[in-house]
C-alpha cells in the first residue's frame, strides 16, 4: 500500500513537471503557436469540442466501430477459426491462405476497397472488421492445431468421443492462442480503424486529428492524440484483460 | 508449433495448394464476367501489370523505399529502445513509475501520430521515420522494461547468495531473463511498424508501396493496387519466415522457454 502511494504521488510529481516545462517551452520557444500550442490550449480544445457535441459523437463512432469488430470477432472469428482447427485436412488447406491473409493488413486493402464500396461507411467497417477478424481465426486455428496429440490421443483411448475431445481438450487448449488473436487483432483493427477514418474522411477521431491538421489546429491534434490513447487504454482494462483473466491466466501464460 | 508446416517440398506442394484454387476461382468469377474488371481485374492482367513494374524496376524502387524505411527505422529505435528499456528496469523505484507512461505511449503507437508529424515535419521521410520511431520504440522499450521487471527475484537472490557482484546479475540474470521479451517486443514492433508504414505511406510521401496502391485508386487501376497488395503480403511472409521465426526459436530454444511438447 505504501508503495502504491510512492508510485502514486511521483506520478503526481512527474505529470506537473512535464505539464510546467511544456507550458514553459510553448511560451518561450521561437516556434509557431501552431508547433507547439501549451497545455491549456489542449484543456480548452477540450472544453469547446464538449460544448459543440462533436468529440462525444466522434468517441461515439470510434468505439461503435471497433466495438462491433470486437465482437465478431469474439462470437464468428474465435468459432470458425476453432471449426477450421479441428479436422486437420481443412486446417492444412485453410493455414497458408489465414496466414496471408492476416499478414496484409486492412489498411492495404483500403485502396481497393475505396474503389468496391466508395469513400463511406462501409469501406471503414470492411476494413476494420478485416484486420481484426483474420488474426483472430488464424490464431484460434493455430491454437487448436498447436495442442499436443498426446492428450487426443490419452482421451481417445479412454474411450472420449469426438465431441468430448473438442470440449475438453482441442477447445480448452487452443485458449491462449486464442486471446493473444484477440488481443493482436483489436491492436492492429484500433490502428486501422484510425487510419481508415483518415482517409475516408467521414467521422470519427481519426478523421478529426487528420482534420484538424489541414486547418492546424495542433490542440486538437493532441487531444484527440490522448483520447485515441486513453480509450486503447480502456479497451485493454475493460475488455481484454478480464477475458485473459478468464481464458489463459489460470493455465498462467499471460504474455502481454 | 510453426515447425509441423516446416520443410519438404511435399508441404510446400501442400501450402501452394489452396493458393492455386483460390487462383481459380479468382480467375472464373473475372472471365465468366461476374464482377467487371474494373473492380476485380483477371489474374493475367495483374501478372502482366506485375512483370511490367518489374521490368521498367518501378516496383522495385517502392520495394526498396518501404523496406528501407522500416531498416532505418529499426537500426535507430531498436538498440537505443532495449538500452533504455534495460537501463530503467534496472532501477527498481523508477520503472513502475515509468512503465505506466510507457504503456500509453505503446497504446497510441503507429498512425495516430500522423498529424502531429505532419505538422512538425511536412510531408515526406521525415514524418514517415518519426511514426515508425514512435511505433519501434516504445513497443520494445515497455517489452524490455516488462521484461526486466518480471525476471524472478529468485534468481537474483540465488545469484547473490553464491557470491555475485552486481555485474553477474545484470548480465547473467536480468539481461538473459529479459530477452524473450525482448524478442517478442521487436517482432511486434516490426508488425506493428510495417502496418503503419503502409499507412503513413499513403499520406504522407510519394514513394513506397503504401503510397503506390494508394495512387493507383485514384486512377482507379485495381490490377496495380492488388499487384501491391500482393507484395505486401508475400514481403511480410518472407519476413516472418526468414527473420523473425528464426530470431524467435534461437531465443526461445537457449532460454527453453516454449513448453517441450515435441
Amino acid at each position: 500500500m505504501e508503495r502504491y502511494w510512492e508510485v502514486a504521488s511521483t506520478w503526481v510529481v512527474i505529470l506537473a513537471a512535464s505539464i510546467a516545462v511544456w507550458s514553459f517551452a510553448a511560451a518561450t520557444l521561437p516556434v509557431p503557436d501552431y508547433f507547439l500550442p501549451p497545455p491549456s490550449a489542449v484543456l480548452s480544445a477540450f472544453v469547446e469540442l464538449m460544448t459543440k457535441g462533436m468529440l462525444p459523437t466522434f468517441i461515439g463512432e470510434s468505439l461503435r466501430r471497433i466495438l462491433f469488430a470486437a465482437l465478431l470477432g469474439l462470437f464468428v472469428g474465435v468459432p470458425l477459426g476453432l471449426l477450421l482447427g479441428i479436422s486437420r485436412g481443412i486446417a492444412d488447406f485453410a493455414y497458408p491462405v489465414l496466414n496471408f491473409f492476416q499478414s496484409v493488413s486492412g489498411i492495404a486493402w483500403l485502396p481497393l476497397m475505396l474503389i468496391w464500396f466508395g469513400f463511406g461507411e462501409r469501406t471503414i467497417l470492411v476494413a476494420v472488421n478485416y484486420t481484426v477478424l483474420f488474426p483472430v481465426i488464424f490464431n484460434a486455428l493455430l491454437g487448436v492445431r498447436s495442442v499436443p496429440p498426446i492428450y487426443v490421443n490419452a482421451l481417445r483411448t479412454l474411450g472420449a468421443s469426438r465431441w468430448r475431445i473438442v470440449r475438453d481438450v482441442l477447445v480448452p487448449g487452443a485458449l491462449p492462442n486464442i486471446a493473444m488473436g484477440v488481443r493482436l487483432g483489436l491492436a492492429y483493427g484500433w490502428r486501422a480503424l484510425i487510419a481508415a477514418e483518415m482517409l475516408v474522411g467521414a467521422n470519427g477521431l481519426g478523421f478529426m486529428i487528420f482534420n484538424a491538421q489541414t486547418f492546424h489546429l495542433t490542440a486538437r491534434i493532441m487531444l484527440g492524440m490522448a483520447i485515441i490513447g486513453a480509450l486503447w487504454v480502456a479497451l485493454d482494462y475493460f475488455f481484454l484483460r478480464p477475458l485473459e483473466e478468464a481464458t489463459i491466466a489460470r493455465w498462467g501464460m499471460v504474455q502481454r | 508449433m510453426m515447425r509441423k508446416w516446416r520443410g519438404s517440398a511435399l508441404a510446400i506442394g501442400r501450402g501452394a495448394a489452396p493458393f492455386v484454387f483460390i487462383l481459380i476461382a479468382w480467375m472464373l468469377v473475372t472471365r465468366t464476367g461476374m464482377l467487371p474488371t474494373m473492380f476485380l481485374p483477371p489474374p493475367s492482367d495483374v501478372a502482366r501489370t506485375a512483370w511490367e513494374m518489374l521490368k521498367d524496376g518501378s516496383l522495385w524502387i517502392n520495394i526498396g523505399a518501404s523496406v528501407g524505411r522500416v531498416l532505418v527505422s529499426l537500426v535507430i529505435s531498436v538498440p537505443l529502445a532495449v538500452g533504455l528499456g534495460i537501463f530503467v528496469g534496472l532501477r527498481r523505484k523508477l520503472s513502475p513509475v515509468v512503465e505506466p507512461i510507457a504503456g500509453f505511449f505503446n497504446a497510441l503507437s503507429g498512425i495516430a501520430w500522423l498529424p502531429l508529424a505532419v505538422t512538425w515535419f511536412g510531408l515526406g521521410w521525415l514524418s514517415v521515420t518519426f511514426i515508425m520511431f514512435n511505433t519501434i520504440f516504445f513497443l520494445v522499450f515497455y517489452n524490455t522494461l516488462v521484461g526486466v521487471r518480471t525476471v524472478p527475484r529468485i534468481f537474483e537472490h540465488a545469484v547473490r547468495t553464491l557470491g555475485g557482484s552486481r555485474r553477474h546479475i545484470i548480465f547473467q540474470v536480468l539481461i538473459p531473463g529479459a530477452m524473450p521479451n525482448i524478442v517478442t517486443g521487436i517482432r511486434m514492433s516490426i508488425g506493428f511498424g510495417w502496418r503503419a508504414l503502409i499507412a503513413a505511406e499513403m499520406i504522407a510521401t510519394s514513394t513506397g508501396l503504401g503510397f503506390l496502391i494508394y495512387n493507383a485508386s485514384n486512377f482507379h487501376q485495381t490490377d496495380t493496387i492488388l499487384v501491391g497488395i500482393v507484395t505486401i503480403g508475400v514481403l511480410w511472409l518472407l519476413t516472418d519466415r526468414l527473420v523473425l521465426q528464426p530470431i524467435e526459436r534461437w531465443t526461445v530454444e537457449r532460454w527453453g522457454l516454449v513448453s517441450s511438447d515435441r
